[in-house]
C-alpha cells in the first residue's frame, strides 16, 4: 500500500496488491446511456457469455477509483487567450472503480476515449478535472517524479504496437522494468526466466524484437508489464495488431495471468471477438462512460 | 549500468550508415587536427633544432654586465677568465662541448667597395666539439685552427655576392678595439657559408678566435656557448650549472636556448593560435553536424522514449543514455581519427613532400608530421567533449517529451 502525506510525492509503496477475495467486484455505473448506440446489440453478447463463464474468486480491494473526470485538449495553433480558442473533450465527467484482480475491458469505437481512460489510469496523462486514485495514491497530487515512481512500480503497460525496445532481447526487454527498480543481476535473472516462462517464450528469449512474430512480440511485452509484479497491467489495444489466432492466444495469456497470479488487467479494445473474454465490460462513447456490465467470469477461451 | 551502458552501445550501432558518417566526420576532425598540429610539432621541433644548431647552442654564458648595460667599446662587458668558465662547464652531466665565441661588427672592404658586416670570431675546433650542424659550404671549407700566416675567414652568401668576392680573395676586416681604436686585418676567404637564412648570410662573417682577439686587442671573449647531447636535458643542465658559475670571480649570467630564440618564439606563438583556431573550428563543426545528427535520432526514436518513460524510466536517465550514446560515439570516432591520422602521418613521412622556403629561409621544408601522444589525448577530449554536448539539447528535448504524445508518434 502507499503512504503518502499530502502534496508530498515521495510515497513509499507497499507489497503489490493482489488478495483473492471470494466476491465478485461490485458493479458500479456512472453516465449509463441504455439509449445510447455505442451499448446497442453487445448486452446480449456480454449476458451470453456469461453462462459459461467460470466461477473465480475475486478480490474487492479497490485498485482504481476514476472520480468524475474530464480531459480536454486545447486546439492546435490557437492561443488560450484568442475569442476563437477552444477545446476537444476526449473524456467527459467518466467515473469508475476497479478491484484488485479484476479483468476489465474498456471498450468503444475509435475516438471514444479508450486511450485517454488508461492514459489517465496510467499516470501518463493527467485529468483537467476530477481525480483519480491508483491503490489509494490520488494522482493529482503526485509530482512528475511521483508519478513516475508510480508507474515504474506499480503499472505494467503493453502497447497496440508492442514497443520493443528494438536493440535488446526478447529477455532483456522483458528485463527492463526490473533493471530501472534497481533490482540485483541474480534476482532479474529468475524472474525474467519466470516471466517468458509464463508467456511460452522461453526458447526465444535470446530473440530480438525483429525476429519475432507479431503475436510472440506481443508475449513479450505482456512478460515485461508483468515482471516487476504490478499492481495492474494496461493494455492499451493490445490486439490491434495481431491476427485473430494470435489475438485470441494473447487475451487467454493474460486472463491466464489474471486468473494465476491476481494481476489486475484493464485493456482496452473494440474488437468484439476479445470482448467475449473480458469479465467487465466498460464501454465509452464520445468521451462517456455510457455502460459497465459484468460478465461474471468472462470466457476461457 | 552494464545494461544501460550496452543499451547505448547498441542504440549507437543501430542506424550504421548515419553512425557510419557520424565516425567519418568526427574521426576526420581528429585526423585533421593530428596531421596539423603533427605537421605544426615537426615544425616546431625543425625550427628549435635548427635555431640551436645552426649556433645558439642549448646555454649560453653571459657576464652580468652584458644585459645590463650596452658595450661603450668591444668586449667591454666580455668574460675574462673564459677558460675557467668553460673548465668549469665542460666538467657537468649532457655537456656535449663549450665555444668560445666574440661578437664584434665593423666594415668589409675588397678595395673597390665597402660593406657592413656581423661578425663571429669562433674556436673551430670547440665548435666542432659542440657537435652543431656542420655549415653548408657554396663553395670552400671550414676554417681551420692550424693555419699560419694568412687569417681565414668565411662569408655569407649574400655578403660576398656582394663584395663581389670568391674563395681564395681577399677582404680588409675594420673594426674597433677595445681601447677605442680603429684596426684592421687582412683576411682570405676559405669559405662562402649558405646558412639559409637569407638575411644573416648578407652580413655574415666569421674568423678564428685567435684573429679577432688580435683585431679587437683583447683577450676577452662575448659568451660561451654550450652543446649538451639532448636539447631535452637543458633545463636540468642550466639548474645544476647556475650554483657552479656562482663561485667565480666574475658575475655570469646563463641563458637557455629558449630565451635567447626570439624568432622561434614568434612562430610557436603565431603558429599556436592557428591552431587554436582550427581546435575551435573542429569543435564547432563536430557540435553543430551532431546536434542535427542527435536530433534526428530523437525525434525517430520518440515512440520508443516514450515507451521507456511510460514504464517509469527517471528522465535523468533519458538524458544520461542520449549523452553516453555521444560520448561512445566521441569515443569511437577518436579511436577512428587517432588511427587514420597516425596512418595518413606514416605515410606523408614516407612520401617525401616538400614545402616552398618559409619566409626568410632559402631552403624548402620537408613536409613531416610528428606523432605526439598529447595531441592525440588533446584532440580526442576536444571531440568527446563536443559531442557530449551537442547531446544536451536533444537529450533534454527527448526527456522532457509528453509521454502521451511521445505515445501517439508514428
Amino acid at each position: 500500500m502507499f503512504s503518502l502525506s499530502e502534496g508530498n510525492d515521495n510515497w513509499n509503496p507497499g507489497p503489490p496488491s493482489r488478495f483473492i477475495l471470494p466476491f465478485p467486484p461490485l458493479i458500479r455505473f456512472s453516465n449509463p446511456s441504455s439509449g445510447n448506440p455505442c451499448t446497442f446489440g453487445m448486452t446480449t453478447s456480454i449476458f451470453r457469455m456469461s453462462k459459461d463463464a467460470p466461477e473465480k474468486e475475486r478480490p474487492m480491494e479497490e485498485l482504481v477509483n476514476v472520480e468524475a473526470v474530464s480531459r480536454r485538449f486545447p486546439l492546435d495553433n490557437i492561443p488560450t487567450h484568442h475569442p476563437a480558442h477552444s477545446f476537444v473533450s476526449a473524456l467527459s465527467n467518466a467515473s469508475l472503480r476497479v478491484s484488485a484482480g479484476e479483468f476489465l475491458a474498456i471498450a468503444g469505437p475509435s475516438g471514444s476515449g479508450k486511450t485517454t481512460l488508461l492514459n489517465l489510469i496510467g499516470c501518463i496523462d493527467q485529468p483537467t478535472t476530477g481525480r483519480i486514485l491508483v491503490d489509494g495514491v490520488d494522482t493529482s497530487k503526485l509530482k512528475p517524479n511521483g508519478m513516475t515512481t508510480l508507474r515504474r512500480e506499480k503499472i505494467g503497460f503493453v502497447f497496440q504496437t508492442f514497443n520493443l525496445i528494438p536493440v535488446f532481447t526478447a529477455a532483456e526487454n522483458v528485463e527492463y522494468p526490473l533493471l530501472i527498480q534497481g533490482i540485483g543481476s541474480r534476482e532479474r535473472r529468475e524472474r525474467v526466466a519466470e516471466a517468458l516462462d509464463s508467456v511460452g517464450l522461453s526458447a526465444r528469449a535470446q530473440q530480438r524484437p525483429d525476429l519475432l512474430s507479431g503475436g510472440e512480440r506481443q508475449r513479450v511485452a505482456v512478460a515485461r508489464a508483468m515482471v516487476h509484479r504490478p499492481a495492474l497491467v494496461l493494455a492499451d489495444e493490445p490486439t490491434a495488431n495481431l491476427d485473430t489466432q494470435n489475438a485470441t492466444q494473447l487475451i487467454d495469456l493474460m486472463h491466464g495471468l489474471n486468473r494465476r497470479l491476481g494481476l489486475t488487467f484493464i485493456f482496452s479494445t473494440h474488437d468484439a471477438r476479445l470482448l467475449e473474454h473480458a469479465e467487465r465490460i466498460v464501454r465509452l462513447c464520445d468521451g462517456q462512460v455510457v455502460s459497465d456490465n459484468s460478465t461474471e467470469g468472462g470466457s476461457r477461451g | 549500468m552494464a545494461k544501460f551502458l550496452l543499451l547505448a552501445f547498441r542504440n549507437v550501432f543501430r542506424n550504421r550508415r548515419r553512425t557510419l558518417m557520424t565516425l567519418f566526420m568526427v574521426g576526420g576532425g581528429v585526423a585533421g587536427l593530428l596531421l596539423v598540429g603533427g605537421f605544426f610539432a615537426r615544425m616546431f621541433w625543425g625550427l628549435r633544432e635548427h635555431t640551436i644548431n645552426s649556433g645558439l647552442g642549448h646555454i649560453q654564458i653571459f657576464t652580468a654586465d652584458h644585459f645590463n648595460r650596452d658595450e661603450v667599446r668591444a668586449l667591454d662587458t666580455g668574460i675574462d677568465n673564459w677558460r675557467q668558465v668553460a673548465a668549469t662547464v665542460k666538467t657537468g652531466g649532457h655537456v656535449r662541448g663549450v665555444a668560445p665565441r666574440i661578437e664584434f661588427y665593423g666594415m668589409v672592404s675588397n678595395g673597390d667597395k665597402s660593406s657592413v658586416f656581423m661578425g663571429t670570431a669562433v674556436d673551430p675546433v670547440a665548435e666542432n666539439g659542440l657537435g652543431f650542424f656542420p655549415t653548408t659550404f657554396t663553395s670552400g671549407h671550414d676554417l681551420d685552427s692550424k693555419s699560419g700566416g694568412e687569417v681565414e675567414a668565411l662569408v655569407g652568401a649574400g655578403l660576398a655576392k656582394s663584395m663581389n668576392v670568391k674563395v681564395g680573395d681577399g677582404l680588409t676586416v675594420l673594426s674597433m678595439t677595445s681601447d677605442g681604436a680603429l684596426n684592421g686585418v687582412d683576411v682570405e676567404i676559405v669559405g662562402i657559408v649558405d646558412s639559409g637564412v637569407a638575411e644573416m648570410d648578407a652580413r655574415s662573417l666569421r674568423i678564428t678566435l685567435p684573429a679577432a682577439q688580435r683585431l679587437l686587442q683583447s683577450d676577452r671573449v662575448t659568451n660561451l656557448v654550450v652543446g649538451l647531447d639532448k636539447t631535452e636535458n637543458t633545463d636540468q643542465v642550466a639548474a645544476e650549472l647556475a650554483p657552479r658559475l656562482r663561485g667565480l670571480p666574475q658575475q655570469l649570467v646563463l641563458k637557455k636556448w629558449i630565451e635567447l630564440a626570439t624568432y622561434y618564439k614568434q612562430v610557436r606563438s603565431l603558429f599556436s593560435t592557428i591552431f587554436v583556431f582550427l581546435g575551435i573550428i573542429v569543435f564547432f563543426m563536430v557540435l553543430m553536424s551532431s546536434v542535427n545528427t542527435l536530433l534526428m535520432t530523437m525525434f525517430e526514436r520518440t515512440r520508443e522514449i516514450g515507451t521507456m518513460l511510460a514504464m517509469g524510466t527517471p528522465r535523468a536517465w533519458i538524458v544520461a543514455l542520449f549523452m553516453l550514446e555521444a560520448t561512445l560515439i566521441g569515443i569511437f570516432g577518436a579511436i577512428v581519427g587517432v588511427l587514420a591520422g597516425n596512418l595518413l602521418g606514416v605515410l606523408l613521412n614516407h612520401s617525401n613532400l616538400h614545402l616552398p622556403p618559409p619566409p626568410g629561409f632559402t631552403v624548402p621544408m620537408s613536409f613531416q608530421v610528428l606523432h605526439v601522444p598529447s595531441l592525440m589525448i588533446g584532440s580526442s577530449l576536444l571531440v568527446i567533449v563536443s559531442l557530449a554536448l551537442a547531446s544536451i539539447l536533444p537529450a533534454i528535448r527527448a526527456s522532457r517529451l509528453q509521454i502521451a504524445e511521445a505515445l501517439a508518434h508514428v
